[in-house]
Formats: C-alpha cells, sequence, structure tokens
C-alpha cells in the first residue's frame, strides 16, 4: 500500500494547521472525510482538498510534497507512525510528539521539536528559533526523543530541555541550551553567544571549541569520558557518521544556578 | 539392557538434579581485555556456591569491542542465586566492590529479562549528587565521577526466573590425572556454549558434598559414597580401581543450556576414551524428589 500522500496544489494564501495529518486521526478515514479536514487559520475556510492534492492510502506512512514553511504543525503531537515531507515545514513541526519518525527533505520553522517527548525527527537542513524549546501552554522544553538537524539553528536551540539527545550538524544561534534542566545537544559547527546560559544539568557537547563561552562556566580539564564513547557508537547505529574520539575538555555550569551541566568540548 | 559407552566409558543411566534459580547477565568492559578479565575475575572471585559464597557467578565469555557498548573489549558475567532480592544483593555488593573499584571499568546489562534489576540505580549513589544521568536510545547510563575518571553504569539489567543452577556431571576414572586432563577438556568445551558458566575454580570441584552431616551446625559434607579413600568403610558408589573422582557443576539461564553444556561436556570427557583412564560419568541427584529439572545423561549423550 502506498504512503497517503499530499501534494501542495499552489502557495497557500494563509498559513496551514496541518496538525490533524496525523495517523492516529486519518485511521478509517476516506479520501473525502481527508479532504474535507479543516486546515485553515483565518475566517476564510480552507480544508485539506483546497490546498493538497491527496492521493495513497497507507495512513501508517504519510508523505507531504512540495510543502513550504507556512505548513505549520506538521506532525505535532503524532503517536506513532512515520511522516516524510519532501520540501519544508512551517512552525511546530513535530511539536509535542510522542513517537514514530518524522523526515524532513527541506528546513523547519520555528518551535520544531518543541516538547517533543519521544520518537525520532530529522531535518536535512536549517531550523528557526527555539528548535526542542518550549512548545506553546508547555513549561519545559524537549522532553525525550531524538532530533537530527543538519543546517543551523536559530537561538534558543533546546530552551528548557528535559530529556533527549539534539545533534545539529551547522551553526547552533544564541543561548543554546539555555535554562537547559537535562538533555544533550551534540553541536558539530559550535554556538553563537551565550551557550548553556542558565542550564541546570545537561550536557552541550561541541566537536569545535565554542568561540564565546560563560564565565560561569568553569573548567574541569581534559579527560577520557566512556559516556562519548557509548553515544558515539549509539549514533553509528542510527546511521549518523561522527567521530567523537572519548577526550574532552570539561566546564562545569551554569554556576549562576545549579551548575551541575557541562560542556564537553572535544580535543 | 546394554550398558551405554561412549570411546568405552562408561556413561551410568541416571540423572543430573537441578533447581531453579534467578540469574542475571552484566556486561563489563575495560581499556584493555585483560583489565576486564581481571575485574570479571574480581566479581565473581568467591561465588561458587550458594551454600556459603551468596551466589554464583562466573565468568560467560569474552566480548569484542563491536558487542559491547562502548566499543572496548568486554567480558560477559553470569550470576545466579535462589532468590531475586539475594540476586539483587549480591549483583550491588560485588558490582560496587568489584568493578566500580577496577581501573577504567564500565558495566552494562547483558540480559533483556522479564524483570529488572538495579545496576546504576544503586551504584549511583556513590557520587554523592555528582552523578549524571544520560538516557541514550532509550536506555540509561549514570556516569559516576570517580577518581580515574568516570564509571559509567547502565541503569538497570535483566534477570530471568528461568535459570537453573546444579547442573552437574561426575567423572570416575583410575588416576587423578587422568580425571582432571578429561575434566580441564570438558570445562573448556561448555565455555564455548552460551548462556552457561561453570561456578568452581577452573570450573571443577573435588569435594561434591552430601545434605547433612553427623556434626549439628553442619550443613553439608563430603560426599563419603563418592570418596575413594573411603571405599572400604562405607557404602560406596565407586569399583575399587576408580582412584579419583571430579565433578562439574554448571548453572545456566535456562535448562536448554544446561543439557547442550552436559552434552558437549561428556563428550570432551570421552574424547581421550577409556585408554585415558576415565571410567565412568555419572552425575549428582538426590533421588528426584527435590528439584524439578532432571537432565537423564541417556537423552543428553545422543
Amino acid at each position: 500500500m502506498s504512503a497517503l500522500t499530499f501534494e501542495l496544489k499552489h502557495t497557500p494564501d494563509q498559513r496551514l494547521d496541518l496538525s490533524p495529518l496525523v495517523p492516529a486521526t486519518l485511521a478509517g478515514l476516506n479520501r473525502k472525510e481527508i479532504e474535507a479536514l479543516p486546515i485553515g487559520t483565518t475566517r476564510t475556510k480552507l480544508t485539506v482538498g483546497d490546498a493538497f492534492k491527496v492521493k495513497g492510502k497507507d495512513a501508517e506512512r504519510l508523505r507531504f510534497d512540495g510543502t513550504d514553511d507556512r505548513c505549520d504543525n506538521i506532525g505535532a503531537g503524532l503517536d506513532g507512525g512515520a511522516i516524510f515531507v519532501d520540501g519544508d515545514a512551517g512552525a511546530s513541526l513535530g511539536a509535542k510528539m510522542k513517537a514514530g519518525r518524522i523526515g524532513v527533505t527541506g528546513g523547519a520553522g520555528v518551535l520544531a521539536c518543541a516538547s517533543m517527548a519521544g520518537g525520532e525527527i530529522t531535518v536535512r537542513r536549517d531550523v528557526g528559533e527555539q528548535a526542542c524549546g518550549v512548545a506553546f501552554g508547555q513549561t519545559m522544553g524537549m522532553k525525550g526523543g531524538f532530533v537530527t538537524i543538519g543546517g543551523d539553528t536559530g537561538a534558543l536551540l533546546g530552551e528548557r530541555m528535559r530529556r533527549g539527545l539534539v545533534v545539529v550538524g551547522g551553526k547552533a544561534g544564541d543561548y543554546a541550551g539555555g535554562r537547559m534542566i537535562a538533555g544533550t545537544l551534540l553541536l558539530r559547527r559550535g554556538a553563537g553567544r551565550y551557550a548553556g546560559y542558565g542550564c541546570r544539568r545537561g550536557s552541550l557537547i561541541f566537536l569545535e571549541k565554542p568561540k564565546d563561552i560563560l564565565p560561569t562556566f568553569s573548567d574541569s580539564g581534559v579527560m577520557e569520558f566512556d559516556y562519548l564513547r557509548i553515544l558515539e557508537k549509539w549514533l553509528h547505529e542510527q546511521g549518523v557518521r561522527i567521530r567523537l574520539n572519548a577526550r574532552a575538555r570539561r566546564l562545569m555550569g551554569d554556576m549562576a544556578v545549579l551548575g551541575k551541566g557541562e560542556m564537553l568540548i572535544l580535543v | 539392557m546394554p550398558e551405554l559407552k561412549v570411546k568405552g566409558v562408561t556413561i551410568i543411566e541416571t540423572f543430573a538434579e537441578a533447581f531453579p534459580m534467578v540469574g542475571t547477565r552484566v556486561i563489563i568492559t575495560a581499556p584493555t581485555l585483560e583489565w576486564a578479565m581481571i575485574s570479571a575475575r574480581t566479581m565473581t572471585g568467591f561465588a561458587t556456591s550458594v551454600i556459603a559464597c551468596g551466589a554464583e557467578g562466573g565468568i560467560e565469555r569474552t566480548l569484542s569491542r563491536k558487542e559491547t557498548p562502548d566499543g572496548r573489549p568486554g567480558v560477559a558475567v553470569l550470576l545466579f542465586t535462589m532468590n531475586t532480592d539475594k540476586l539483587q544483593t549480591q549483583l550491588r555488593n560485588r558490582v560496587g566492590q568489584c568493578v566500580l573499584t577496577s581501573p577504567g571499568s564500565a558495566c552494562f546489562a547483558g540480559l533483556e529479562g522479564e524483570k529488572s534489576l538495579k545496576l546504576g540505580a544503586s551504584l549511583r549513589f556513590f557520587g554523592d549528587g555528582w552523578q549524571m544521568s544520560k538516557v541514550i536510545g532509550g536506555r540509561r547510563y549514570w556516569r559516576i565521577p570517580v577518581m580515574g575518571g568516570e564509571f559509567v553504569c547502565e541503569d538497570k539489567t535483566g534477570l530471568t526466573k528461568k535459570a537453573v543452577g546444579g547442573g552437574n556431571l561426575l567423572v570416575l576414572g583410575k588416576s587423578h590425572e587422568a580425571v582432571l586432563a578429561a575434566c580441564t577438556r570438558a570445562v573448556k568445551a561448555m565455555a564455548e556454549i552460551p548462556d552457561v558458566i561453570t561456578p568452581f575454580p577452573g570450573g571443577i570441584v573435588r569435594s561434591g558434598s552430601k545434605v547433612g552431616s553427623q556434626y549439628k551446625g553442619q550443613i553439608a559434607s563430603t560426599n563419603d559414597a563418592y570418596a575413594p579413600s573411603l571405599k572400604g568403610a562405607v557404602k560406596s558408589d565407586l569399583a575399587l580401581n576408580v582412584e579419583a573422582v571430579l565433578e562439574i557443576v554448571i548453572d545456566g539461564l535456562s535448562p536448554e543450556a544446561i543439557s547442550e553444556a552436559m552434552h558437549a561436556g561428556i563428550h570432551a570427557i570421552a574424547k581421550g576414551g577409556a585408554r585415558e583412564g576415565v571410567t565412568h560419568i555419572t552425575a549428582g541427584n538426590y533421588g528426584g524428589n527435590l528439584g524439578p529439572h532432571h537432565f537423564h545423561l541417556k537423552e543428553i549423550v545422543g
């Protein structure tokens, strides 16, 4: 059975709320019922059928073709199944997601993966501000799961993150890991200013030495971390080719708050 | 009925009587295989019998870098006790005193059991608040700061209640040298079988016991029916020409694993043939009323 596919007909004249287009909602609906689902966000009524050409049948595997940055809430609250996006995603991609997989060939807007609790999201290009941060109405950021971002991120990556692993291929913006509670950010190309600002626990792993380190992070020197070996091996098993080497400089902070977080800067 | 013989060695038609146990597996890694072995040997050093050691344990096998969670050389260790509470206590004490203390070590779960035992979940308190929890791929690891760096220990490991303890083979022969050589060969063959260990020194026990004693408070005493020096004085099970008897005790995660190990063991013992000096292979039991697992040698040989 082929994936249930939503092909964007033309650039929408309003932002789209695609949160109903998840397997749990679509299961058991026929094409007409799916096409009648409202996805508009203004007073002008807009349904799935107005914006998308719907093809395929398998509601456990969804595919979005040609989407752009106005397509919000793709995979929001996802609780299983797989979503593939050939295009860009708007705001709140996979926000509050619990399980399943999302893959995006383009980039994503603000609040991507915000407050997600489980599952896996891969975004090939850049993501906006507050990725893996705090979703609307939530008190904590990402609470679990695994996120891979191929490009750069906006500011406040992993804000108030509680658990989970985020790998960023590009450069993270300012305040990466800001007010982080726990969890892991692995940053291949460093971050902007104020990384780890106000973080209580959690790990920021830098493959490249960051240019700007907060004075409230204190140096514990270089040593071997078996944890990095476990992480590297697991990432390899997930298809993320990365060489961590076990030796790293450990800085502990943010001493302005609890101070039990860390930066591991690979040497 | 004709006697069952393998290469001239008589297989007595009897059975090994074994008992249900709870068992677990942990993986110990270290910078080198040598140090992983040191750690594992220390952890299982005083773990020959539940009679007085609290647990029975041993090294199951070595693990290549590809097989361990951190990509370092490792060793798989099996540990058995009679109930879950005792296994939990033994695991905590043994990993805490022998693995946590061992230079460069790390300790991981080795079993996906029906239930779990605390591993790092209890040892983390050694970190005095500086321990860090990390979840990778749904598995929780504790990073505990120690003088040698960090001790990484997985939060939990699995346990199985289907484990079996006390599978055994008794090897009778015309000389101590012959019996020891045959048993050494058997232990080596059994080491290739997954899910089993032979917990006694070098896998071999030379002082098989019977239950009880003429002395008050002595819960086990020498198996006089198999002590060659007492042949003339007690109701002995030994022929006059038998000079030595050695036993191999096997603990395993399943009855099937014990059967497989006993099969490999019998054939390894008999490999030298009667000419080597081994006369009989038999097994220890208590009449069949105590242990629910009966491993009949006749069936196992086949």
